[in-house]
């Protein structure tokens, strides 16, 4: 090392040893040498015969000046620079409090700015960058067989076990390799039995993944041995919610799918793999022969590092190929193996819109601080006087800009400070409105240390922006300038202006996009509270109910559970009506393929199919628009009846009469003859939702659940009080009659509606009007800031005005019309926009064009309106500028 | 001022305190200020003051090391002693100086060949 920079590092080190040691010690041992030296010199001098006066002053004329000798030592052991900016410190603190209105504007404007950039900084910090906490998981990657003739995102992403263990052996670019299947676990506990979504995972997994158990172990190779006692590992969410966080329920064991398993672990809270509940450790045993078995395993490597997709999938694709020599039945003529990284899927969704939110924010941010920077321009001109006087002393330019930089970074280091809290109670809002499988389940959205960094980046980052331009012009001025008032007569002819009115038009425009695009999410989410689901969803109580499959084999067997059960719930107290069905609206899943007799047609019919009990109609108070709904005989009887709905009338049967007509349910034919698969239509009920909210209705048949056998079934229970309050009578009674029959996701219809059918309307829609809201009050300051920079900068032009008879009305128009001059031209700028924009989001509006007169209306006149109260009140400050101060100078 | 006195040039004082340890081993600030006063007899000029910035300069730099002690006339006083850096900065510094005010002098000399 270079000795001179040796000295410098280390007489750093050690000035800022004494700095943190408050310099306190060396004060002292100095004086006292110095002390010392003098009395040692005095003693001297009084030996060589000198009174004590006289040789008291001769020392002190050998030693020198103590004063100075200390300011030397104090420049040698502290900072001189430090010392300056604590001082600047201070004094910016002092100023900015004397000018409350001005910091406290500028720290808002600046915390809005940052705190949203935080938020969504957050959001994609740990959506984006690093949503799972698993060891590489930026490697782990899924493969699918992707045939040719396929869309860009399609593919079969299940393998057989054969196909797992060939795709682990004979890979060259993996360095670690899981699969995982699902299976809905019936677990039976004392009172009754529930299901769990658990998975069975492949030796390793939880090696490959990285995180050690919480509480516990992990499961061990010996577990997934064949024959091994069976264990199984919780995931902390269902602990906490199914076992209240109970440590007891360790190394216990639980009747899962009839098997007595022993819990071994719980998992730390981001694990979250498969978003199981529960995982079952198996091994993959290889199928004999050319049975490959079923493709129900999901696998998911590790790429080795630094190799590319591209190389790993031809690689794979190579197994594949082998693979699909010896069972051609499972592959395609002409594939190749796609990896997808995991979450991909999830995430990729949500990636260009986070970005572009990014980018909007990034906008605001910019927004914000050219805003304070116009204040501060503002602000400067009423200091010209005091920074002449600082010139006047001696000050120099830097010395200015510095005192002006180190006020910029306190409303900066505030307005981040603020921010923080805006974030967190932003990030917070986020999440609670974030509609369900957004994100990834291990992924946790919080304001964590690389969030920090980055707000306290920005903060450091944005007084360069808003504060070096202020400064630098308003330190540029010579030191008489201010005294002759020369250039004011001329005022506001800086080069600068066109930028600072280019910002405020762009900050308008922008604004107003987004307050309309809030305006139309908004009218659009009340179209769809609104929209006719076809059923009435208050006061209900829904369940799934799981039917263990070995005894419920046989439909005569469902119905032998439910019957009974039905006239149970139905006698309960508090109970209106009971029904079960096969699914539930929003969605129907089966799909039938469909023949109506009479009715011949080229294309494929399709229907969507459900199976229900008689009050099902009664119980969701469906309209029954024609004919007749099932007679409990009908459904007892299992008789080949049918309800179809408007659509499938419209549809299929326009113009004629559906009543009496049969149809052909393709999906329900078997192999057995006399099984018949076709069903007389007795009624025609109304629309119910069955396809999402923006999607028009399909065609549905409604049909006895007599008739056709299915495991996975819910229960409806109508309500005379809040439903919530039903669930406990209703177990006990789904649990009376069989024990074993398991119980999942309990939820009033109205919250499960609201979960599946608003929360991401309603996600986009707060989103928007918080960016709306943010703009509306950056506007408000941006309009506010330029105008009074502007009338601050005209107030001698204004008094001469004045003087010469101008009145207090026309001064406040012209300040005014500046002003709202720039808004107009905005919001041209902003309508414009918004209808290109509003293409884009009108896929997601119901009822509303992107063009909605009244929400353009309504959003034109707040921010005209905002606007006007911003051009206001520097114009008013205007108005009330006194000829005689503003023309003192001359 | 004295006409008769040289001022010390700034950083030579460095120098000769270092020389001054290297000669006699730990001394305390009155001790080496005697020792330059001695040594250069009435040819410098020397605020002794300066001396305690000089020493705080080098303890920053690592060539000297301080200890508190007990002086001659059995006073608590602080001993200063050069350090491993120290010993090198003073040969450094020593060849440096040679050098320059050879150089110096040959400047000099030229001006007086003329």
């Amino acid at each position: 090392m270079n000795p001179k920079w040796e000295f410098k590092l280390r007489t750093c080190a050690s000035r800022l040893h004494v700095l943190l040691r408050r310099q306190d010690q060396p004060d002292d041992d100095f004086n006292s040498e110095v002390q010392q030296h003098l009395q040692m010199l005095t003693e001297r001098y009084v030996a060589q015969g000198l009174s004590k006066e006289e040789a008291a002053a001769a020392a002190r004329r050998q030693f020198g000046n103590t004063t100075l000798l200390q300011e030397d030592r104090r420049d040698l052991q502290i900072f001189p620079l430090l010392e300056e900016l604590w001082h600047d410190l201070r004094y910016s603190l002092r100023t900015l409090w004397k000018a409350r209105g001005f910091a406290a504007v500028s720290i808002a404007t600046l915390a809005l700015g940052i705190g949203a950039a935080t938020a969504i900084f957050s959001v994609i910090d740990n959506v984006l960058l690093a949503p799972f906490p698993y060891q590489g998981a930026a490697r782990m990657v899924f493969p699918r067989i992707h045939a040719a003739q396929e869309a860009q995102d399609e593919g079969r992403q299940g393998y057989t076990s054969t196909e797992v263990l060939e795709f682990a052996e004979n890979n060259h670019v993996f360095d670690g390799i899981t699969a995982a299947k699902e299976d809905l676990v019936l677990y039976k506990h004392g009172e009754g039995t529930e299901q769990l979504y658990g998975a069975h995972v492949t030796p390793g997994t939880f090696e490959f993944f990285g995180l050690p158990a919480l509480h516990g172990r992990l499961a061990q190779p010996h577990d997934y041995a064949p024959g091994a006692p069976p264990v199984f590992v919780l995931r902390y969410k269902t602990w906490k919610e199914r076992f209240n966080g109970d440590l007891s329920v360790l190394n216990k064991t639980f009747v899962l799918n009839g098997t007595a398993r022993t819990l071994i672990g719980i998992m730390p809270p981001r694990f979250g793999w498969y978003d199981a509940e529960i995982y079952i450790p198996e091994s993959l045993t290889r199928a004999a022969g050319l049975a490959a078995g079923s493709p129900e395993w999901f696998l998911v490597g590790r790429l080795r590092p630094g190799l590319s997709r591209q190389q790993a999938e031809a690689d794979l694709t190579l197994v594949a190929n082998r693979l699909a020599k010896i069972y051609p039945q499972a592959y395609p003529a002409h594939f190749t193996v796609q990896l997808r990284k995991l979450g991909e899927s999830v995430i990729g969704r949500f990636e260009d819109t986070l970005y572009t939110v990014l980018a909007a924010v990034g906008l605001l941010l910019l927004i914000a601080c050219s805003n304070v920077a116009n204040l501060m321009l503002a602000r400067a001109t009423t200091r010209e006087k005091e920074f002449a006087l600082r010139t006047a002393l001696g000050a120099s330019r830097a010395r200015l800009v510095r005192l002006l930089m180190v006020e910029s970074l306190v409303l900066a280091m505030a307005g981040a400070a603020l921010g923080m809290f805006i974030a967190w109670g932003g990030v917070k809002s986020l999440v609670a409105g974030m509609p369900q499988d957004l994100i990834p389940a291990e992924t946790v959205i919080a304001l964590n240390a690389p969030v920090l960094m980055f707000t306290l980046g920005v903060a450091a980052l944005t007084p360069l922006i808003f504060g070096l331009l202020p400064a630098l012009q308003s330190s540029r001025r010579d030191l008489t300038d201010p005294l002759r008032d020369s250039a004011k007569g001329v005022g506001g002819g800086f080069q600068g202006r066109w930028l600072r009115d280019a910002v405020v038009v762009g900050e308008v425009a922008l604004s107003l996009t987004l307050l309309i695009g809030a305006g139309l999410l908004m009218r659009s989410f009340v179209a769809l509270r609104k929209a006719n689901l076809g059923l009435r969803a208050d006061h209900v109580f829904e369940t799934a109910v799981v039917l263990p499959a070995e005894r419920y084999k046989k439909p005569e067997q469902v119905t032998g559970f439910f019957r009974p059960l039905l006239a149970r719930l139905k006698a309960l107290p508090g109970v209106v009506d009971a029904a079960e069905s096969s699914t539930l609206p929003p969605y129907s899943f089966d799909t039938s393929k469909l023949e109506i007799a009479g009715k011949s047609h080229q294309d494929d019919w399709q229907t969507l199919l459900q199976t229900v009990s008689e009050q099902y109609f009664r119980t969701l108070r469906v309209e029954l628009k024609r004919g007749r709904t099932f007679s409990e005989e009908e459904v007892n009887d299992a008789r080949k009846v049918a309800v179809v709905n408007q659509t499938f009338v419209r549809r299929y049967l326009p113009s004629e009469t559906p009543l009496g007509r049969r149809v052909r349910l393709g999906s329900l034919e078997s192999a057995d003859p006399r099984h018949d698969s076709w069903f007389e239509i007795i009624g025609v009920a109304g629309d119910v939702t069955n396809n999402g909210l923006q999607a028009p209705v399909e065609p549905e048949v409604w049909i006895p659940y007599t008739t056709a056998g299915s495991e996975g079934r819910v229960l409806l229970v109508r309500t005379a009080q809040d439903p919530s309050t039903m669930m406990e009578a209703v177990r006990k009674e789904v649990w009376a009659a069989d024990s074993g029959v398991g119980l999942a996701y309990p939820s009033t219809l109205e919250d499960r509606l609201s979960k599946v059918l608003y929360a991401g309307p309603r996600f986009g829609l707060v989103l928007m009007a918080i960016f709306g809201c943010i703009g509306l009050f950056l506007v408000t300051v941006g309009v506010y800031s330029v105008l009074a920079y502007s009338t601050a900068q005209k107030t001698h032009e204004i008094g001469i005005r004045m003087a010469l008879g101008a009145e207090d009305g026309e001064v406040l128009r012209m300040v005014v019309r500046t002003g709202l001059r720039l808004v107009l031209a905005g919001m041209a700028i902003g309508v414009a926009m918004s209808l290109v924009l509003g293409q884009l989001i009108g896929a997601q509006l119901k009822d509303v064009t992107a063009y909605d007169p009244p929400t353009l209306a309504a959003t034109i006149v707040l921010l005209t309106m905002t606007a006007a109260i911003a051009c206001w009140i520097p114009a008013r400050k205007a108005a009330r500028v006194d000829p005689m101060v503003a023309l003192r100078y001359e | 001022m004295d006409t008769k006195k040289s001022e010390v040039l700034q950083g030579t004082l460095d120098l000769m305190i270092l020389k001054t340890l290297h000669a006699l081993g730990p001394l305390h600030g009155f001790g080496i200020a005697r020792r330059i006063e001695q040594v250069s007899g009435d040819i410098l000029q020397l605020n002794e003051g300066t001396v305690y910035t000089s020493l705080l300069r080098l303890q920053q730099q690592g060539c000297i090391a301080a200890e508190w002690g007990t002086s001659e006339n059995n006073r608590k006083a602080k001993f200063y002693s050069l350090t491993r850096r120290g010993q090198k900065q003073l040969e450094l510094e020593t060849e440096n100086w040679e050098r320059i005010s050879g150089v110096i002098g040959r400047v000099l000399r030229l001006e007086g060949e003329r």
